[in-house]
């Protein structure tokens, strides 16, 4: 919608002589400038806890990022080592851009082996949309949404990510997993 | 003769050295980090050798790099000799200036007399003037050589608007000329050993108007529609690259040396420490001697003089990081308007004062 911009605003005399509201505009840069100057010195001590300053050295340090940031979705890997995925095919089909791809295996009858299992688990993160879908739709906490948010690639052929490069230990996923069973539990639980 | 051609050598290579060699690529860092601290960024520290970055510092290493190494483009129905010469016009005037400019008072060091300015010309206030003038030249016929549009409408605009803040800044000067009585800016320097003898209180709004114009005349924001980046590209040097680029760039730089160590010479007591006579430091540094006290006196009075130069500089990359960009009609409006009429009657005000005082 087009809007407009009042340009007869009557400016008082104090404003329209320039030097006093330039000093104004002035004394704020430079007391963000000195009020940085000092509270980057800690980072440079080392000292990186101290600092007030709330810019983040971004490649050297990571943003604190809240638990329901939606990063990269990835495979809980239990404490038998194994993946929690069944490969029902919820996600897939949940998956509103067709980027998770599963190829299940299933038990051929052999004493203790798991029922189901995905033998190839991929997804294509230059197809996803992080819309947390499969997380939602999973029936057996077996994909989630991490905080990892860097994925960029120079290939997009890398962006296939294959079960191996998904999987990511449960025990890193905890504060997420809390946050799905508050988040989805009226459905999953 | 040989001591004194010696004394001048020095001299002029102190002050190439400090200009080109430690303040064009140092102030390149400078504007980067301190625009990235005012704005609560990190900044510039990506530049990196063996894993150091020293703050980004050897960003000024990779600029020069950068513009060493890359192609001298003409373009096509340019003319090249002039294309070629106006940097060079643009950049030799704002290192020339220096040359009347003294950065520190005049001492006795064993029985020679050094006087800490290249040359001390008489008429060293219009000597400035003379040659700042020239660099419009070299902006004017960048851009028509260039055969581009929006260089031809830059350096339009920088004609104009250096003519008229050239008339602002010359009227202002005359100001401080009927307060010292004098053109040389070694006197006029010498005349601002007391604190209350400054320029800066004796012509206060001389001095406003002449920060003003004088950062009109380097087109710095908020004055740069001549180099206006959203408006024509780049300005007067938008078909510029490689090191005739770096020539404008750096004379950018070496003019807000200039526009400090000028305003610092006319307004804010040159070399002199404020409540503090050079002959009370000399009297406190007495148990050197005569000669070493005085070395360390000189010393002191050209450090002082650069950290001036070094606060003004900052002030106007604040000033520069700080205001948005004036229109071309509210510069216009500034310059002939309010300027003009402003320092006609600071220099009647200035008279009327100097007559009731005498």
């Amino acid at each position: 919608m087009a809007y407009f911009v009042d340009r007869t605003v009557k400016m008082t005399w104090w404003e329209r002589s320039y030097l006093p509201e330039i000093m104004k505009g002035m004394l704020i840069t430079s007391r963000h400038f000195f009020v940085n100057l000092f509270g980057f010195i800690p980072f440079f001590l080392g000292k990186k806890k101290e600092r007030e300053i709330f810019t983040v050295y971004y490649p050297e340090e990571m943003a604190h990022i809240p638990i329901a940031y939606r990063g990269r979705p990835v495979l809980a890997i239990n404490e038998h080592n194994r993946p929690n995925c069944v490969a029902c095919g919820l996600c897939e089909a949940a998956c509103p851009a067709y980027c998770i791809d599963i190829i299940p295996g299933e038990n051929t009858g052999k004493q203790n082996q798991v029922e189901r299992w995905p033998k190839e688990f991929t997804i294509d993160y230059a197809v996803c949309i992080f819309c947390g879908n499969c997380e939602e739709a999973c029936p057996e906490e077996a994909i989630f949404m991490s905080d990892d948010y860097e994925i960029p690639m120079l290939d997009r052929k890398e962006m296939k990510f294959n079960l191996e490069q998904l999987s990511v230990p449960i025990e890193k996923l905890k504060d997420r997993v809390e946050f799905t069973r508050k988040m989805y539990g009226k459905w999953n639980y | 003769m040989i001591l004194e051609l010696t004394i001048t050598l020095v001299k002029i290579l102190f002050i190439i050295g400090i200009t080109v060699g430690f303040f064009a690529p140092v102030l390149t860092w400078v504007e980067r980090k301190q625009s990235a601290i005012m704005q609560d960024r990190v900044g510039a520290n990506r530049a990196d050798i063996m894993g150091f970055t020293a703050l980004g510092l050897f960003h000024a290493i990779a600029d020069a790099i950068k513009m060493f190494t890359k192609e001298d483009f003409v373009p096509q129905g340019a003319n090249r000799f002039l294309h070629t010469l106006s940097p060079i016009i643009a950049v030799i005037p704002a290192i020339l200036t220096f040359a009347v400019v003294p950065f520190g008072g005049q001492y006795d060091l064993w029985g020679t007399k050094v006087n800490l300015v290249i040359s001390d010309l008489d008429v060293g206030l219009l000597f400035v003037f003379a040659i700042a003038s020239i660099a419009t030249y070299g902006y004017v016929i960048s851009g028509w050589a260039s055969n581009n549009n929006w260089s031809l409408l830059g350096s339009m605009r920088t004609a104009s608007q250096m003519i008229s803040y050239e008339v602002t800044m010359g009227l202002t000067i005359v100001g401080v000329l009927m307060v010292y009585g004098t053109m040389k800016l070694t006197e006029i320097g010498a005349a601002q050993e007391d604190f209350f003898n400054w320029g800066f209180f004796l012509q206060p709004v001389g001095f406003f108007m002449f920060l003003a114009a004088s950062i009109a005349e380097n087109k710095r924001i908020p004055f740069d529609a001549p180099e206006a980046e959203s408006e024509l590209v780049a300005g007067y040097f938008t078909e510029y690259s490689g090191l005739k680029f770096g020539m404008f760039f750096m004379s950018e730089f070496i003019e807000m040396v200039t526009i400090g160590a000028i305003v610092t010479i006319l307004f804010f007591g040159g070399w002199h420490i404020p409540f503090l006579s050079s002959a009370t430091l000399l009297s406190w540094l007495d148990f050197l001697g005569t000669n070493w006290a005085n070395l360390v006196l000189m010393l002191i009075n050209v450090g002082v003089f650069w950290a001036k130069v070094i606060f003004f500089i900052w002030f106007q990359m604040t000033i520069r990081w700080t205001l948005p960009r004036f229109r071309y009609d509210q510069i216009m409006k500034l310059g002939w308007k309010i300027l003009l009429p402003l320092s006609l009657a600071n220099i009647l005000i200035t008279g009327i004062v100097i007559l009731v005082v005498n």
